[in-house]
């Protein structure tokens, strides 16, 4: 097709469509994409979230540091044995490598009815330590069980550190630095409670699901245990990081991704299209019309944004549509001064007159004589007015107007300042949606410049 | 006996700019701008009829009156017997088809953006004439080599821009054809054209004419091009016609001063004058529209004006036999041009 | 009498991407003090090139080529550095009106501040005097001193013109360059700047060079015409070997008989079929040959020079030479 050829001829055209397929991919992709599947509508949902990291880096700025520090992993993968006693024992495999332990272990299971449990790990150096040691009792159908060994297993601890330390160090223990994990991982040598040298090697966790006792002349209750997985809480985690929230940014990215595009993609086209019709009728008309119009768009361009959106947002329930529908109402009117005056001035261009001459209506001259002629300022301003779009979004979720069931760029970015990311120095909490906008507009700011090359042909080379 | 194709009575168009903000506060009165101010004329049918002005004398505007681009303030314009002053919009349409424009400017008068094809197609889309597509296109094509431009489909896929000045002035002219109209009035046509080739684009517009009996208003500055293509001619000086009747008869016998100076003005190509300054017997230049002197409009600049001239009514055109008619009150005591 | 102004080889050529633009391909003619040479074409000939390339001026990606000579009072101004031409040539020796200058005074300023900005551009002086100076030249052009206070918008064609001929005269340059400086005015107004330029060259024993298309114009004010065509002299004659017995080359035949007479009815208009050549690849041997009438075998291959054919007209045409 010729338009393609002709297309094909402008690289950043080329760069634009590319990025735009790759996104249109990731969205239709998502799915096996995205690392925490309901990340989009669990966004808000803390128990979602519990057993992540917090505040986490990415994991790959252990390429860059000399000490390396845990990632954030799940072990899903366990051997299921039952031994001479009734009792099952679950086994999960863990090859630590890392120079810093994780910050915690997180258990989960779901159960029914009373379960006795046992946690233990078995170290590279052989040393079993017993983290944790319980019986669960009257658990509802499927309840989901949750030990943290952080929480959990100070005292075990505490007590494997006094089997190997010497006395006098153990007697400072009040300023001990190590953590629960830290012990955990460390080698069991005198000192180690100030210095902790890791140990790297197969740790082997174990949870020990027991008989019950039985009550006099009552049945053995069964065991109902299932679904059993260990989260590893790294110190670094995902290809993102995390907020301080635990959330996965990169998830988060993706999630936002097709509400981006959206959020852009309809805001800027449909706003800057009533704008400029908007503004060729009226510069078209004059006289009257154009006074009457220019009054009305006077008051609307002056108009307080915020308390009316407060307003709206008491009376309809804010859905990322009634956002975007709010975000037209109040853009549409930045595009139409220029756009006035620029039409103004084609207005009196001799092949509108000759147009006139022949009959055309008014329709005829707005749309096919004077609209094309704006294209190249409609792209412009609509490539300019994605990013503007999406961070005019993250302010309105500020006002607590946004729509909690989705997650949006700017609801990141807005999270990011109100947990005071630049700080704490959380930068991949602030560079990848700020990147990400970026990255959007100048997508749409490509595909416009091609575009317009492409339907104005005095700009053809040939 | 030819008949009457346009009649143009007394036809006026007074512009009142609005006053800004300032100019009222200073007390300014509303300023008329007189463009038009009493025209009348008659084009017969197959005539080429020349209204010859300079700047400001408002031929421009009584183009666009005839064209209906804009309204008269007064005065009647008649067309085919009937009265086409003001007309609905249907009947605005009917007349469109009747009357075309060529313009000044033939690449300004395209939108750069339309292919040919698409130029030349607009007029059919518009009046919704010649059936589907392809009937359109065949009538497209058959309009282009009306003025020469083979082979048509050539240039149905050309843009404005890759066209030369006299290609782009034909392809205007078969835009003008293909709704068959019966008048074309013609804004400076060649002006922008390079000499060489004007005569050639004169040449196809009159070929046109006799092909398909259509009837000319020629407007231009240039007397001698308009001595070569027009029938008659028209002086416009300052909103009204001063002088108007055959063209050779004008040009040879001019009776009032404005078309004697303008005649004296004109530069020919011939050996021997580069040592002669010019009689220039008029001083100044043309007052603005808004300010029209009283009488006889000429009388500020006229070698010959007297008091009468500036305190008597405005003369109307008379008649000084053979067609020949002229608005100077004092011709008979004035000399006749060289 | 020495010749005030010679041109010899003059080659301008637009280097652009897709090639060199020959805009003017060995131009040579001269010029006596007190004489109007008349430089006479259509648009794409090179007769505004000539002009620019006069003052030293082609406008990037222009360069006047190797081998160009351009004398001026016995100096040839070609090798000189800008800044010399600055101080010493332009607008002291030679000034120019260029085209549509009446339409580039800025709005915003007066008359008077334009001009002395003109004037302070070539020569300092005090303002006290630079003003009286102003003032006398405006009278030379016709203008009262009160001109000076006005803007632009309130000044007609022809006195904007006049203000443009008077700021390239005030500093007494030999030679005036006038390119189309009346096509934008009517013909009465016209008329009347062509008897000032009269005047003037009279009065300041000036010499012009006088660009224009138009035929006629330069019939009643050119001494000598220098017809070009495609970047290159086609004729160069006195008026009444151009005007007053018939041209030699085709070109030149074919433009007169082309301009309409306005005392003579003419039956049929001459053209010339086709449009000027494609300056980057110009037709071989003569230029002229695709549209010419009269073409002999020669034309198409070997370029014809320009030869004196009798004194005081030479030719650039196959036809012509004997």
């Amino acid at each position: 097709m010729e338009f393609w050829n002709e297309f094909k001829r402008d690289k950043s055209g080329l760069v634009g469509l590319g990025i735009l397929i790759l996104c249109i991919l990731l969205v239709v992709f998502e799915p096996l994409i995205i690392p925490y599947k309901e990340a989009g509508t669990k966004w808000r949902s803390i128990e979602y979230w519990q057993d992540n990291s917090q505040s986490a880096p990415p994991v790959w700025t252990n390429l860059f540091t000399k000490t390396k520090q845990a990632a954030s992993a799940d072990l899903r993968d366990f051997s299921k044995t039952v031994d001479a006693d009734g009792n099952t024992i679950y086994q999960f495999h863990y090859n630590y490598q890392y120079d810093l332990a994780p910050y915690d272990l997180i258990i989960r299971a779901v159960g029914t009815g009373t379960i006795p449990l046992t946690v233990s790990v078995m170290r590279p150096d052989k040393q079993v330590i017993e983290l944790f040691s319980t019986s669960l009792y009257n658990l509802s159908e499927n309840e989901p069980i949750r030990i943290s060994i952080l929480n959990s297993s100070r005292d075990s601890a505490l007590s494997f550190v006094r089997e190997f330390e010497s006395e006098e160090n153990f007697g400072n223990i009040q300023t001990m630095s190590a953590g629960v994990t830290e012990i955990i991982f460390s080698e069991a040598k005198p000192g180690f409670v100030q210095n902790q040298i890791p140990l790297k090697g197969n740790y082997i966790f174990e949870i020990k699901v027991s008989q019950p006792i039985a009550e006099e002349g009552q049945e053995i209750p069964k065991v109902y245990f299932e679904e059993p997985h260990i989260s590893v809480v790294g110190r670094v985690s995902g290809l993102l990081g995390t907020d301080n929230s635990k959330r996965d940014i990169f998830s988060g990215i993706i999630a936002g991704l097709k509400w981006a595009l959206l959020i852009g993609f309809f805001t800027s086209i449909i706003s800057v299209f009533v704008g400029v019709i908007y503004g060729i009728i009226t510069a078209y008309f004059g006289g009257k019309v154009d006074s009457a119009m220019m009054f009305f768009w006077d008051y609307f361009i002056s108009l307080p944004v915020l308390p009316i959106l407060i307003v709206a947002a008491a009376i309809f329930k804010p859905s990322i549509w009634t956002l975007v529908g709010v975000l037209i109402v109040f853009s549409w009117a930045g595009s139409v001064k220029t756009v006035r005056s620029i039409a103004l001035q084609i207005k009196e261009e001799t092949f509108v007159e000759a147009a006139r001459a022949l009959g055309a209506s008014h329709g005829r001259i707005i749309f096919r004589h004077m609209a094309p002629i704006l294209i190249p300022y409609s792209f412009a301003s609509m490539a300019l007015a994605v990013p503007g779009a999406i961070i005019y979004e993250s302010t309105v979720s500020l006002l607590g107007l946004g729509d909690t069931t989705v997650v949006t760029w700017g609801q990141i970015l807005n999270d990011a300042y109100q947990g005071q990311a630049m700080l704490t120095g959380l930068w991949w909490w602030i560079i990848p949606p700020g990147l990400a906008i970026a990255i959007i507009g100048m997508t749409f700011a490509f595909l416009g410049f091609a575009l317009d090359r492409i339907l104005h042909p005095k700009l053809q080379t040939r | 006996m030819s008949e009457v194709l346009l009649e143009v009575k007394n036809l006026k168009k007074h512009f009142v700019p609005h006053l800004t903000l300032a100019q009222t506060l200073a007390g300014g009165k509303k300023r008329v701008i007189k463009a038009v101010d009493g025209v009348s004329f008659s084009i017969m049918k197959g005539e080429i009829f020349g209204l010859i002005g300079e700047s400001g004398s408002g031929k421009t505007t009584t183009g666009k009156l005839i064209m209906k681009l804009i309204e008269p303030t007064s005065g009647t314009i008649t067309f085919d017997g009937e009265d086409v002053t003001f007309t609905n919009k249907a009947k605005t349409q009917e007349y469109r088809r009747k009357v075309q424009m060529i313009f000044q400017d033939p690449y300004a008068s395209m939108n750069p953006r339309f292919k040919i094809r698409d130029v030349l197609l607009e007029p059919l889309i518009i009046h919704k004439m010649h059936g589907n597509r392809a009937e359109q296109i065949e009538r497209v094509l058959k309009a282009l080599t009306e003025v020469k431009l083979t082979p048509p489909e050539e240039f149905l896929v050309r843009y404005p821009h890759m066209l030369s000045g006299g290609q782009r002035q034909r392809t205007a002219t078969a835009r003008t054809l293909i709704l068959n109209p019966k008048m074309l009035v013609a804004d400076e046509p060649v002006s922008m054209i390079d000499l060489s080739t004007r005569a050639e684009i004169l040449h196809m517009m009159k070929e046109v004419q006799r092909d398909l009996g259509l009837t000319y208003l020629y407007i231009t500055h240039d007397l001698s091009t308009a001595r070569y293509f027009t029938d008659r001619i028209a002086v416009m000086y300052l909103g009204r016609i001063v002088e108007m009747g055959p063209a050779d008869e004008i040009i040879d016998n001019p009776i009032h001063p404005y078309t004697q100076a303008l005649i004296a003005a004109v530069p020919e190509p011939q050996a021997g004058k580069v040592d002669i300054i010019k009689k220039l017997p008029i001083s100044g230049e043309i007052p603005s529209p808004a300010n029209i002197p009283s009488g006889c409009r000429f009388h500020t600049r006229c070698p010959y004006a007297t008091e009468a001239c500036a305190n008597n009514p405005e003369p109307e055109l008379m008649d000084a036999g053979n067609g020949h008619f002229h608005a100077c009150a004092r011709w008979k005591e004035i000399p006749k041009a060289q | 009498m020495e010749n005030l102004l010679e041109v010899k080889n003059l080659r301008l050529y637009y280097h652009t991407s897709k090639g060199a633009v020959k805009a003017l391909d060995d131009v040579s003619f001269s010029l006596k003090e007190g004489e109007t040479l008349g430089l006479v074409g259509e648009s794409g000939c090179g007769k505004t090139t000539t002009g620019v390339a006069l003052l030293k001026m082609p406008s990037p990606p222009g360069r006047i080529e190797k081998g160009s000579q351009i004398i001026i009072d016995g100096t040839d101004i070609v090798p000189l550095s800008d800044k010399e031409i600055r101080k010493n040539i332009r607008w002291e020796k030679i000034s120019m009106v260029f085209q549509g200058a009446m339409n580039c005074l800025t709005p915003v300023y007066t008359i008077g501040r334009q001009m002395l900005e003109t004037l302070n551009e070539h020569r300092m002086m005090e303002e006290k005097q630079a003003v009286e100076l102003i003032k006398e030249y405006l009278g030379h052009v016709g203008l009262p001193p009160e001109v000076m206070n006005r803007y632009p918008h309130e000044l007609s064609g022809g006195m904007k013109q006049r203000v443009v001929i008077a700021s390239a005269l005030f500093l007494k340059p030999r030679l005036v360059i006038l390119d189309e400086p009346t096509t934008a005015l009517d013909v009465i107004v016209q008329a009347q700047i062509i008897n000032l330029l009269k005047e003037l060259k009279k009065t300041f024993n000036l010499s012009f060079i006088f660009i224009t298309h138009d035929l006629a114009l330069e019939a009643e004010v050119s001494d000598r015409i220098c017809v070009m065509y495609a970047g290159k002299i086609a004729e160069l004659g006195t008026n009444a070997q151009i005007y007053g017995k018939e041209p030699l080359h085709p070109y030149t035949q074919k433009l007169l008989q082309a301009t309409p007479l306005l005392h003579k009815k003419v039956d049929t208009l001459a053209f010339i079929p086709g449009t000027p050549p494609d300056l980057i690849n110009p037709p071989t041997g003569c230029r002229f040959n695709p549209r010419c009438h009269c073409t002999m075998e020669k034309c198409f291959t070997e370029e014809p020079p320009l030869i004196e054919v009798e004194p005081g007209h030479q030719v650039a045409c196959w036809r012509c030479v004997k």
